[in-house]
């Protein structure tokens, strides 16, 4: 802040009406070069020799860029001021160059300085962007001294960009994670997964239905085949399937979407067949009601008092109509079981069901059943992120808080400062 | 039978006529009470080629009578009754397991729901389950069919379906049975029992299903609703049918029939009886194991609710293979605290199999068949623990805060830290050298938290006191208390874990005699003097998350009564876990060995 302020009288200085005063010696031997650590090509560094009157007249430099060429075609320079650095400063590093620009943005941009009709008939739809630098001193009344300018250069990319370590070491260690447990699930080696209350509730439901001689009702949700949640319902409804095959149980499914009534037929008649039961799949009772969401809820909830199932699933993306459905499954004395991501839904199944596949848990489910290496490998690399995650917002809050009551107490404190530029390079460099 | 008045009894005579021996026991009503006075026991003479249980009995009853100086038998044989001056008794009492015991076979519709409480209601009754049909066993209907075409069992039990419930898979169950003909154990005329304690809309289907050939009984459902259980009407036609049928093609058995003054039970259903009329009759949980040759009962009676368990495939002699096999061997030597040639153990486990009356010559083999039914014991309480369950199948009342606690229906209900009593029978644990072996078996195999009493049985009274409930509960509680139980001590155990030598908790025991104080840190064990017939105070405080009954922390004051062995204090945290290492593991063992002085003779002779 202050830096600017000081930045701000020196502009202001040098552009009013300066009295006689001595002018400074100008910075020497100013070279660009492309920025010496890996980036992303926005970056260029600039190293000067210091003005002759540097301890004495000079103020600070003035740090300017400008365009020099698109490609091959030479523009006019027309400097802008990048920044200005307290004298005594011999280098500096200008960021947030470009390296290419679209003919739109120079035709947008440029077209008095250019000649579009030239840049077009060269067909290419991105020029190459060289700058030049120019660097003044500024005296301490505000005289300036002759500028030194660079030769124009265009900034390159590195393969890498070092800006991004951070967030490879976090990329592997995720992914690593994911592979690893992959691996480990290949190789053999069990992975504990813990027991989702909501799955083994399943053969309990189907088989109170069974014995009860009632049906068991499977809704998927009200949405489409494209909602992730839908599809995760659909392979809930496989396991469920293929236990009331195996029960000889009766399964309804009605569904408020075409799409979701093709897919469960699919699904449940592949579990039937997988059971060994092929014969008992009726494909009747999975059918479309209607797309209307209260349409579909007032069937649904008619032939619950109706029929009475003695066992409801709830599996997908549900709205306003989640406690109708689960409230009136309660009243029947059903075993309910629901999953759904739907954060403002979760509170009603949890209270009116019996068993509730909390948000991600719901998606977890379908590692859960399958017992796939990929997929318990995944939800175990998936664990280990979170856990760094977790670790990572609480080493933060302990930190900024500590910092906070240090520096609270005892302002300039080397340890709270230090606290809290762990906690800004964290922000800041870690986490961006 | 006869009707009779328990103010009359004054001697009562008890038989159990077991597969290998029949015992017999004497009641006499004296000064103190009723007492167990005189015991004796014969062979069992059910086999050819005497094929008749009554010569057992009255060899028995002869040795009884001669060793009580009572005639107890007319010339004919009979049991003299009533009892008048110096011969005869009031009551005569009979259980059996003769012949394997009650061999039934059950069938429900869904095996977690009402085949499971077929289960229970048969095990219940005193039945070993031979096998468990339901329309969820994974079988195919022709393996269901060969396999009870395979069984010979004693009876059958069908259930299946609530009231109003499912009609179809319970008859789909009948018409695996009835084209199958299962053949009974016992004679050609003798029809198969079949009950049907299933859905009261299928029973005349079932009817329909079954000819002539069987003995079809209809009972109450045993689960009207899958949210009850109604196990009583079925375990009386149980024990109906097994006088009626089984026992009355037993050879002999008619005859004994005739003599006794209640019916006679199964052993295993006279055993549960006790424990229940126990538990009942001072308000306690409790657990009883009976650990044999081939098989372990265990029962056990928690908030009034009686669950038994039999584990066909663990004991000491015809199925200690198994029990090796099961375990491993290096989890039985985790209990012994010498190093063993594995070799020489293998031959010794075979040895016992194919010798089964063989004992212990020496005091390592003692060590060892002891490791062996440590894990016996704690197999079967294991299995005992999954089956004795909350019912499944039952709809939960959910608030929002079970968000992140959603628990399953079927939980087990036996609670080690509830466990007031733990009661064992049974060879390896009735007849060990030392109480505090039997003891230390106990609390090994059962793990038991807080304040538990342990006891074993001295001469396996216990089935015929539980027929003698029935009829006299006076005398039964009577004889139970006085001499059917050895009580060895209360076990006080710390449940929860830490590393060892970290304070595990506090104690102060004061009483008549008694006033110890000190601290127990993990890892350790400790015996405190407190005979028989004493009783003291212990106030003890735990550690951080340690629990001795109050809850993770927080004191508690409890009377604790004596015993042979005495009062064993236990802070080797629960879950017990042995150290992994096998040198660490054998220095623990050693020093909890030494604690108990489980066995002076190796000490004795180390010191040599």
């Amino acid at each position: 802040m202050k830096l600017h302020l000081f930045a701000l009288s020196v502009v202001f200085t040098s552009l009013g009406d300066a009295p006689a005063t001595a002018t400074p010696a100008p910075a020497s031997n100013l070279i660009a070069q492309d920025h010496r650590k890996w980036d992303d090509g926005t970056r260029i560094d600039l190293a000067w020799d210091l003005s002759a009157d540097d301890e004495t007249l000079v103020a600070a430099y003035r740090i300017s860029k400008a365009l020099a060429r698109f490609g091959d075609f030479q523009v006019p320079l027309k400097f802008e001021l990048v920044e200005i650095v307290k004298a005594g400063t011999g280098e500096y590093t200008v960021a947030d160059l470009a390296r290419k620009i679209r003919l739109e943005n120079i035709k947008t941009k440029y077209a008095d300085i250019v000649d579009i009709e030239s840049l077009e008939a060269t067909n290419q739809k991105t020029f190459p962007v060289a700058y030049v630098f120019q660097i003044v001193a500024v005296g301490r009344d505000g005289a300036t001294s002759a500028a030194a300018t660079t030769p124009p250069i265009t900034p390159t990319m590195e393969w890498f960009d070092g800006g991004r370590f951070w967030f490879l070491i976090i990329v592997v260690i995720f992914c690593g994670a994911v592979i690893f447990f992959i691996q480990l699930a290949r190789g053999g080696r069990p992975l504990k997964v813990r027991k989702i209350a909501g799955l083994e509730a399943i053969d309990e439901a189907v088989g109170r239905a069974t014995e009860m001689g009632r049906s068991c009702l499977y809704i998927p949700g009200i949405l489409d085949m494209n909602d992730i949640q839908t599809i995760a319902g659909i392979n809930i409804l496989a396991r469920v399937a293929k236990t009331a095959a195996s029960y000889d149980a009766k399964l309804e499914v009605p569904t408020s979407r075409s799409l979701v009534m093709a897919t469960a037929r699919e699904t449940v008649q592949g579990a039937f067949l997988a059971a060994g039961h092929p014969d008992a799949y009726r494909k009747d009772l999975i059918y479309y009601v209607t797309d209307e969401q209260f349409g579909y809820v007032a069937y649904v909830q008619g032939m619950m008092v109706r029929e009475k199932p003695a066992a409801c699933f709830y599996m997908g993306a549900f709205f306003a109509e989640s406690l109708i459905l689960a409230e009136t499954g309660n009243s029947i004395g059903a075993i309910q079981v629901a999953g759904t991501a739907m954060p403002a839904q979760l509170p009603f199944f949890v209270a009116a069901c019996d068993y509730t596949l909390i948000g991600e848990e719901f998606f977890a489910a379908s590692a859960y059943l399958s017992g796939s290496a990929e997929e318990l490998g995944s939800l175990k690399g998936q664990d280990v992120g979170k856990i760094i995650v977790g670790l990572g917002i609480i080493i933060g809050v302990i930190m900024l808080s500590a910092a906070s009551v240090i520096l609270d107490g005892s302002p300039g404190s080397p340890f709270g400062t230090a606290l809290l530029n762990a906690v800004e390079y964290l922000k800041q460099v870690i986490l961006t | 039978m006869t009707t009779i008045d328990p103010d009359t009894v004054d001697v009562i005579l008890a038989t159990d006529c077991g597969s290998t021996t029949t015992k017999a026991i004497l009641i006499r009503k004296t000064d103190q009470g009723y007492r167990q006075t005189h015991r004796g026991e014969a062979p069992s003479t059910v086999e050819a080629p005497f094929a008749d249980v009554t010569m057992g009995v009255v060899n028995a009853v002869t040795e009884v009578s001669e060793l009580a100086g009572r005639r107890l038998l007319d010339k004919h044989g009979k049991i003299i009754q009533p009892a008048r001056g110096g011969k005869g008794c009031d009551l005569y009492i009979s259980t059996s397991s003769a012949g394997g015991g009650l061999q039934m076979l059950v069938a429900g519709v869904v095996r977690q729901m009402t085949a499971e409480s077929a289960k229970r209601a048969a095990l219940g009754a005193g039945a070993i389950v031979m096998d468990v049909i339901a329309s969820n066993d994974k079988r195919r209907p022709h393996a269901q069919i060969q396999r009870i075409r395979e069984l010979r069992p004693d009876m059958i039990l069908i259930s299946g379906g609530t009231d109003g419930g499912t009609t179809t898979h319970v008859v789909q169950i009948a018409e695996l049975i009835a084209p199958a003909k299962p053949q009974p154990r016992f004679g050609r005329d003798y029809r198969m029992p079949i009950i049907f304690a299933g859905n009261t809309n299928a029973a005349p289907l079932i009817q329909n299903v079954f000819d002539d050939s069987v003995d079809l009984s209809i009972v109450a459902n045993l689960r009207p609703v899958l949210e009850r259980e109604n196990l009583g009407p079925a375990r009386d036609e149980i024990h109906n049918l097994f006088l009626e049928h089984v026992m009355a093609h037993a050879p002999g058995y008619d005859k004994l029939m005739e003599w006794v003054d209640a019916p006679i039970m199964p052993t295993p259903a006279a055993v549960g009886n006790i424990l229940q009329t126990i538990a009942q009759e001072q308000g306690i949980n409790a657990v009883g194991v009976d650990i044999g040759g081939a098989t372990t009962d265990v029962f056990s009676v928690f908030d009034g609710t009686f669950n038994r368990t039999v584990s066909a495939n663990l004991g000491m002699s015809y199925s200690i293979s198994n029990v090796c096999a099961e375990a491993t061997l290096p989890k039985i030597l985790r209990w012994v605290h010498f190093e063993m040639d594995e070799r020489e153990l293998r031959n010794r486990v075979k040895n016992k199999m194919i010798r089964p009356t063989t004992i212990p010559q020496t005091v390592e083999a003692l060590i060892f068949e002891q490791a062996v039914a440590r894990e016996a014991l704690r197999l079967a309480y294991g299995q005992h623990k999954e089956f004795a369950t909350t019912l499944k199948g039952i709809q939960q009342q959910r608030t929002v805060g079970d968000t992140f606690s959603q628990e399953l229906g079927g939980q087990t209900i036996v609670d080690n830290m509830a466990l007031d009593l733990l009661v064992g029978s049974g060879g390896v644990l009735s007849h060990a050298p030392r109480m505090h072996q039997t003891a230390m078996m106990l609390i090994d195999a059962f793990a038991p938290e807080g304040v538990t009493r342990l006891a074993k049985d001295s001469i396996f009274m216990m089935p015929h006191l539980g027929v003698l409930a029935q009829v006299h509960p006076k005398a039964a509680m009577e004889v139970f208390q006085r001499d059917c139980l050895i009580y060895l001590g209360t076990c006080v155990a710390a449940k929860g874990t830490g590393k060892p030598g970290r304070p595990c908790f506090e104690y102060a025991v004061k009483g008549p005699g008694i006033d110890e104080r000190g601290e127990m840190t993990f890892g350790e064990l400790k015996l405190l003097e407190l005979g028989p017939g004493q009783t003291a105070t212990i106030t003890a405080d735990p550690a951080r998350g340690v629990n001795l009954g109050a809850g993770a922390g927080r004191r508690i004051v409890q009377r604790v009564e004596g015993g042979t062995v005495g009062l064993i204090l236990d802070a080797r945290g629960r879950p017990l876990q042995l150290p992994e290492d096998r040198d660490a593991c054998r220095r623990a063992i050693e020093q909890w060995t030494s604690s108990l002085d489980l066995y002076p003779q190796l000490a004795t002779a180390v010191a040599s």
